[in-house]
């Protein structure tokens, strides 16, 4: 029955640029705007960077003169999992006196998961515990640092040419550096297709500062080529040598052919994102700033204020048939909301998946508040809602099971897939409340909101 | 003339045998090895003889089987299943493996099959499961959830800081199982 709650069997609509379909507990709720909100119809913004195994804070300018990796963590080569430093203890001679041998400790990186250890590359063992492990140098840095610093000026004084003749509506608050470093991320940068080179443009470069000209020699085209090695296509493949793509393409700088050459590089960061709608600029999710804790500042999900549909049971389905399907209603606030469901029109838009026609129940749903203390407190009444038993399946706190029937109009070999609208009152307590002239009751304004859900009964029954 | 093998397990004296393991058949343990309480080896079709320093953990199944599709009356010659030193079958593993050499350590929940032969150094990692008719290579790592594999250039170290250890606190909270003076370590042919 764990099945039936897979999250992708009940999907909510929302109406955005695009027209997603998405589960209830992967969508976010502007409660500004009243509208549901998916992954791609809000702004990402990068809160902080953090390592995944050291849980290390580094704020956003350290990451990006580490290239994003963390100094302490290492990544086996080959598996990708997080290396462990271990320590032997090796005879050494004492300094003073090459007769006689102390033991000393040497520790080497090993991963747990495919036993990989440095001394398989060759790495010597070191005597500090960490520090001690150097990334191996690319070969070509010189010259890649050399064409970036020539690139570097010419890309800025392009921006600067491109923004005069713009006449740029830039806010006076932000940092020069902000808009550039996130590139495409942010409203401004949207707005102006720049090119490519205006992603370097703002990496240090001083504002009026008196550039000098720096000459390259232009890169040399060489005629001939190394031949390759005369038994190439006699020679047997030794497999447990040679790397895989992946290995291979996790190392860009080198990509070694031989599992020899593979040697660990510093683990990737990994970053806290805070989410933002496009339409009023209100932020939907902030997480804390700490990397241990996984708390939100801010966390409008669609969970705590939508109410949700969820499939308990589903009877055999047979073509043209009609069957009773047991569904559950949740509320998540803690006032009382009605809740009236309506199937679909002939010609909705938005209805291009269902395969059945659906009835349900005409009458309003009331369901009670989520009441946290209700289980403790024994003294309290329940409270009397006057269910119809043809409808109303059963009550349980803030739960109600209810019945629709379904007729499955297509006999093919797809899933059952039902749609109906959900039309529920919301209360929005974020807003602020205006003071009536009375004194009287502040209570907030109910809106009514409508979702267009689908629900994935299944195949039929053979 | 035929000598009726004694049903009985024939334990070295330095082998630690917890009484809640399960010993069924003809079985023969070297010195020095540790056998955790819940480990069951089962010699169904024939002799089991593991020799020393090996590790055997909880829920380990050492069992020398009839072969699927075969019956067991069908007259076949039973074949001894042999363990070698040094080795450490980790928590859940089942190993059904005629022949498996020194030094290996097969990881939890992992699976061994019958005509696999395992030689010196090799890891089978967790969960994964060899069925196929080889020989595995020295010093091979099994891992991940494709089992693929590759070569380590070491060989695991044996435990003994972990064997001496068991051997000095199970005996504190465990019966063990009596061991029979003077077989000393038994031949590996």
């Amino acid at each position: 029955m764990a099945s039936l709650l897979q999250p992708d069997t009940v999907v909510y609509l929302v109406r955005g640029e695009k027209r997603i379909r998405a589960p209830l507990s992967l969508l976010y709720f502007c409660r500004y705007c009243s509208e549901l909100r998916s992954l791609e119809c809000v702004s990402h913004e990068v809160d902080s960077h953090y390592c995944p195994s050291c849980l290390e804070n580094m704020p956003s300018a350290e990451a990006k003169l580490k290239k994003n990796r963390c100094a302490n963590c290492f990544d086996c080569p080959c598996c990708m999992h997080t290396l462990s430093t271990r320590a032997t203890n090796i005879p050494a001679p004492l300094p003073d006196d090459p007769t006689k041998t102390t033991m000393k400790k040497a520790y080497y990186l090993a991963c747990g998961f495919c036993r990989w250890t440095s001394r398989d590359v060759g790495m010597a063992d070191k005597s500090v515990a960490s520090g001690g492990w150097q990334e191996p140098e690319n070969p070509h840095t010189q010259r890649i640092n050399k064409l970036i610093e020539y690139y570097q000026p010419l890309a800025h004084r392009e921006k600067q040419e491109r923004d005069r003749k713009k006449m740029a509506r830039r806010r006076q608050g932000m940092p020069l550096a902000f808009s550039e470093k996130y590139g495409l991320g942010t409203r401004l940068q949207r707005q102006r297709p720049g090119g490519p080179l205006s992603s370097l443009a703002g990496l240090s470069i001083k504002e009026g500062e008196d550039q000098k000209e720096i000459t390259i020699e232009p890169a040399q085209a060489l005629d001939e080529v190394e031949p390759l090695p005369e038994d190439c296509y006699t020679r047997p493949v030794n497999l447990p040598e040679v790397t895989t793509l992946r290995q291979r393409l996790l190392q860009p700088d080198f990509q070694p052919a031989n599992a020899s050459q593979l040697h660990p590089r510093h683990k990737h960061l990994l970053m806290k994102r805070s989410l933002r709608c496009r339409k009023c600029e209100h932020n939907l999710s902030k997480p804390e700033f700490n990397p241990t804790s996984i708390k939100f500042k801010i966390q409008l999900v669609a969970v705590s204020y939508i109410p949700e549909v969820r499939i308990m049971s589903i009877p055999n389905l047979r073509y043209m048939k009609e069957s009773q399907v047991l569904l559950t209603l949740t509320n998540p606030v803690e006032n009382i909301t009605h809740v009236t469901l309506a199937s679909c029109e002939d010609d909705d838009p938005d209805d291009i998946n269902s395969t059945a026609k659906v009835m349900v129940p005409s009458k309003e749903l009331v369901l009670a508040g989520k009441d946290a203390a209700a289980e403790y407190d024994e003294l309290a009444e329940p409270q009397d809602f006057q269910d119809d038993p043809d409808i109303v399946a059963f009550r349980k706190s803030n739960k109600i099971g209810f019945f629709i029937k379904v007729i499955p109009q297509k006999e093919e070999d797809g899933d059952v897939t039902v749609s109906f609208k959900i039309r529920h009152d919301f209360r929005n307590l974020a807003a602020p409340i205006r003071p009536s002239d009375e004194g009287g009751d502040a209570q907030a304004e109910a809106i009514w909101l409508t979702h267009h859900v689908e629900l994935r009964l299944g195949p039929l029954a053979p | 003339m035929l000598i009726l093998l004694s049903p009985s397990a024939k334990i070295s004296a330095g082998a630690v045998v917890c009484v809640e393991s399960e010993i069924k058949g003809d079985v023969t343990i070297g010195a020095r090895t540790v056998v955790h309480p819940k480990a069951r080896i089962i010699a169904e079709s024939g002799p089991i003889v593991i020799g020393e320093g090996n590790l055997i953990e909880e829920q380990a199944l050492i069992i020398n089987s009839y072969p699927e599709n075969i019956m067991p009356d069908a007259g076949l010659e039973p074949k001894t299943m042999i363990i070698g030193t040094n080795n450490v079958f980790e928590v859940g593993c089942v190993s059904r493996s005629l022949n498996i050499g020194d030094n290996n350590v097969i990881e939890s929940k992992a699976e061994i099959g019958r005509n696999v032969i395992l030689t010196s150094g090799c890891i089978i990692g967790a969960c994964c499961q060899i069925n196929t008719c080889e020989v595995v290579p020295e010093n091979t790592v099994v891992y991940g959830s494709k089992c693929i594999r590759r070569v380590q250039s070491e060989r695991p170290q044996p435990q003994t800081l972990q064997l001496d250890f068991l051997m000095k606190i199970l005996p504190n909270y465990h019966h063990l199982k009596k061991t029979v003076k003077g077989t000393g370590a038994p031949m590996r042919s």
